[in-house]
């Protein structure tokens, strides 16, 4: 009689157990969230708490910054990553790589969305710039930083400079020193944007980054081949169209050319390629902005 | 074979506690080949006496030597096996690596140790449970060991601290009948007790010790003599200790 | 030699003791879990499995020193088991240098052991990932492997010389505890306190900086021997750092060591 007592209180707290659990940490999910979570300790603070175990640490943190993506894949709300978390996710990075310099991961992330997706691109660099100096027989640190004054900061001499250091890397294609000679000529733009591109698209591994990369290139190929078009038109009638349909018009091309991004081309000032979809190019099609948020 | 001279020795309790005079000047010869009974109550100073014989604690004044040679040298100890009240062992040693540390630390050979292990551990009745961890021992069995152990080495002296306490009459009759094998071998033995009884039964001299004074040493049968009994002479000690006069 | 027996049998019940069996058990599921989150790492697999295998490793060897070790002199002192080798022809000395011999062996042969078991999770993941291991130098994760004993040694030389003093295993364990993580911290906080203090937002009084450089000198700084970071990226470590830092350990063992000889000494076992 007692053992059977003691079964059915035991299956009773079981089922309680279960019932409990569910409901606390479904309500534990809808407390109000601090709005500003940002904080993250000092980076000599971690090293010290750290003990021997730093290089354990920065796993862990990079770890934290790949779930902290992975988490926000799934979200359907705009902005999909609010400011302060993208400005901890760039904490999170940083130090990572205080706690190991020569760790690629970590630096390789931030490159991947930080410039497109937050448009922080200085902060970006300073970060690369940190694995550059460590990680000095990498020729994809200095790969990237060139490609973000090239793309985003419309620093042409600067993006040079930082090619050329990457040719003479190990590994370094000796290609990029002549990119490095286009732009210090200041040749074609979308060529060497699209050269960039497949070159980083190339070293990308994570299928949802190279697609984003192959949709961008996609946009450039349709721009560039615009922009021969109106050079075309321009030798052809001595001036730029008015709009973008007398290229279509006057047999230059035959139609005008899909944009991935879903939007329809048109002839902004100056005879610039825009189009009417917002998009990823946005960053390097437009100036130069004066202040990069932070 | 044994000497103390003028060995005096005091134990603070803690910090800034009381003073405790565990011995005072205490003077005691042991010759060779004899049976000597430590007699005491409990806290007498009998195991003062025997771990500063034993270089576990050193004493505050005097000296102390065993086959001429200072106690506070190790070779003094070359020649002495010791048999600590509660004997304490490794847990996962067996008795055979108990026996040959023993004997290594003594300067042994390998095959000398193999045969008088083997001869030890049949004489202590372990032979069942000679490669067994020591952990599983019971209390007998330990103080069977830690017999192995003292003699590993056929020492010339063997000092016994309170070698019946906790045994039960097995292991009684077991020490017995070793101490007097013992003492027909010609060793010396010193041994401490507070039961009257194994006194009386094995020493060929005894020591009366009380509050760290020896009141009284004489031969067994000087003690005894005129029909007196050990517990009378005993208790005679007690208390004319508790009256101030010494020896 | 009168040290030899007494290392052997320290040795003996160290390695037999049963919380091997734990510690071995935590190093098992510690090396699993390398092999599984080492292959969730886009890029650098090779150096987060170097991190978390010798990462695994010195923690393991700290639960050897901290909770075997330690144990290994406190139980003499505690239980009573002094009396069985202090009532043989062995000085003080004698005992406390073949304890610590024995102790040596002890983290040596473990750590041995559980080397052996990082290796394979290296090589497995190696094999399987080889892309991904780019700068590799079995020699360099050796030698970080090497150090770590050396450390772990270093650690259990002064434990002895804290139980040579001090009346409780616990007390001993707690010092021991302390003196590791100042041990590994005291370089980075006197980095710190010297240059760039306003870094984490703290001004720093003289008096302090006196006392974090008495510090430096006087604990030992352990995190000489940590060389991960470098066996992870196959980074250049010069023959004359590895000379230096063996001096400086062997010397502090040495040290440390000798003091708790000459402590145990005065020690009485009444």
């Amino acid at each position: 009689m007692r053992t059977l007592a003691a079964v059915i209180v035991l299956i009773l707290a079981g089922l309680l157990h279960i019932t409990s659990l569910g409901k606390a940490s479904d309500s534990y999910k809808m407390l109000p969230q601090d709005t500003d979570q940002s904080f993250v300790l000092p980076s000599a603070l971690i090293k010290i708490v750290a003990l021997e175990f730093r290089g354990l640490a920065s796993d862990v943190y990079f770890l934290n910054s790949m779930v902290f993506i992975g988490a926000t894949q799934q979200r359907k709300e705009t902005p999909r990553v609010k400011e302060w978390e993208w400005r901890w996710f760039l904490k999170v990075l940083d130090t990572a790589t205080d706690l190991d310099p020569y760790f690629f991961d970590p630096y390789y992330y931030a490159n991947a969305f930080l410039p497109w997706d937050a448009g922080m691109v200085k902060e970006t660099n300073l970060l690369l710039a940190k694995g550059s100096r460590y990680r000095d027989w990498d020729w994809m640190l200095p790969f990237f930083i060139g490609f973000n004054n090239f793309y985003f900061l419309k620093n042409d001499s600067e993006s040079a400079e930082f090619l050329m250091e990457a040719s003479r890397r190990p590994g370094g294609d000796p290609m990029l020193a002549s990119i490095a000679a286009r732009l210090a000529f200041k040749e074609n733009r979308t060529e060497t944007a699209i050269y960039f591109l497949e070159q980083t698209s190339k070293n990308t591994e994570d299928r949802n980054i190279k697609e984003r990369f192959e949709t961008r290139i996609g946009a450039l190929r349709s721009i560039l081949f615009l922009e021969n078009a109106i050079a075309g038109f321009k030798k052809k009638y001595g001036k730029i169209p008015t709009s973008i349909e007398a290229l279509v018009n006057k047999n230059i091309i035959s139609q005008l050319p899909r944009d991935p991004y879903g939007g329809t081309y048109y002839l902004a000032e100056g005879g610039k390629v825009r189009s009417t979809a917002s998009s990823e190019l946005e960053p390097y099609l437009s100036p130069l902005q004066k202040k990069i948020r932070k | 074979m044994i000497t103390i001279q003028g060995i005096s020795k005091e134990f603070k309790e803690g910090i800034a506690g009381k003073r405790v005079m565990a011995l005072e000047g205490l003077n005691l010869e042991i010759k060779r080949g004899e049976v000597f009974g430590f007699l005491g109550p409990n806290g007498a100073g009998k195991s003062t006496t025997i771990k500063i014989l034993m270089n576990l604690i050193y004493s505050d004044t005097g000296k102390a030597e065993i086959g001429g040679k200072d106690v506070r040298n190790p070779e003094s100890r070359k020649i002495v096996g010791y048999l600590p009240e509660n004997p304490y062992f490794y847990d996962y040693l067996t008795a055979d690596e108990l026996l040959w540390f023993g004997g290594k630390t003594a300067g042994m050979v390998s095959k000398t140790i193999r045969t008088r292990s083997d001869f030890l551990i049949n004489k202590v009745d372990l032979q069942n449970a000679r490669k067994r961890p020591l952990r599983t021992y019971s209390k007998g069995m330990f103080q069977r060991a830690g017999l192995a152990l003292a003699l590993i080495h056929d020492p010339d002296v063997v000092i016994l601290d309170e070698p019946m306490s906790g045994l039960d009459p097995i292991g009684r009759k077991m020490v017995g009948d070793l101490l007097i094998e013992l003492k027909g071998e010609g060793k010396t033995i010193f041994f401490s007790s507070h039961i009257l009884n194994d006194i009386e039964r094995f020493s060929d001299r005894a020591g009366i010790i009380i509050g760290g004074k020896l009141r009284l040493v004489d031969t067994l049968s000087n003690l005894l003599s005129d029909g007196k009994n050990l517990e009378e002479v005993f208790m005679r000690e007690v208390a004319i200790s508790e009256k101030g006069t010494s020896l | 030699m009168t040290l030899w027996p007494v290392a052997l049998i320290t040795f003996k019940e160290g390695i037999r003791n049963k919380a091997l069996y734990g510690i071995t058990l935590i190093a098992l599921m510690l090396f699993g879990a390398t092999a599984l989150i080492a292959t969730m790492i886009p890029r650098e697999v090779g150096k987060v499995s170097i991190d978390m295998a010798l990462s695994t490793i010195s923690f393991t060897g700290l639960l050897l020193v901290f909770f075997v070790g330690i144990n290994l002199i406190a139980k003499d002192l505690d239980k009573r088991t002094i009396y069985t080798v202090l009532s043989r022809p062995i000085s003080r000395s004698q005992y406390i240098f073949g304890k610590f011999l024995g102790m040596s062996l002890l983290i040596i042969v473990t750590m041995s052991a559980l080397s052996v078991m990082a290796m394979s999770a290296i090589v497995l993941l190696k094999a399987t990932h080889a892309e991904y291991f780019g700068r590799f130098s079995w020699s360099l994760i050796t030698l970080a492997i090497l150090f770590n004993m050396l450390m772990l040694i270093l650690l259990s030389a002064i434990s002895f010389f804290f139980a040579s003093f001090t009346t409780s295993s616990f007390i001993t364990l707690v010092l021991t505890i302390i003196t590791y993580i100042i041990g590994h911290s005291i370089s980075g906080v006197k980095a710190l306190v010297e240059s760039s203090p306003q870094e984490i937002g703290i001004t720093v009084s003289p008096v302090t900086l006196k006392m974090v450089k008495a510090a430096y000198y006087l604990f030992p700084n352990l995190s000489l021997f940590d060389i991960k970071l470098q066996a992870a990226h196959a980074l250049t470590v010069t023959s004359s750092f590895v000379m230096w830092t063996v001096v400086y350990g062997l010397v502090y063992i040495a040290l440390a060591i000798t003091l708790a000889a000459l402590i145990f000494r005065k020690k009485e076992f009444p």
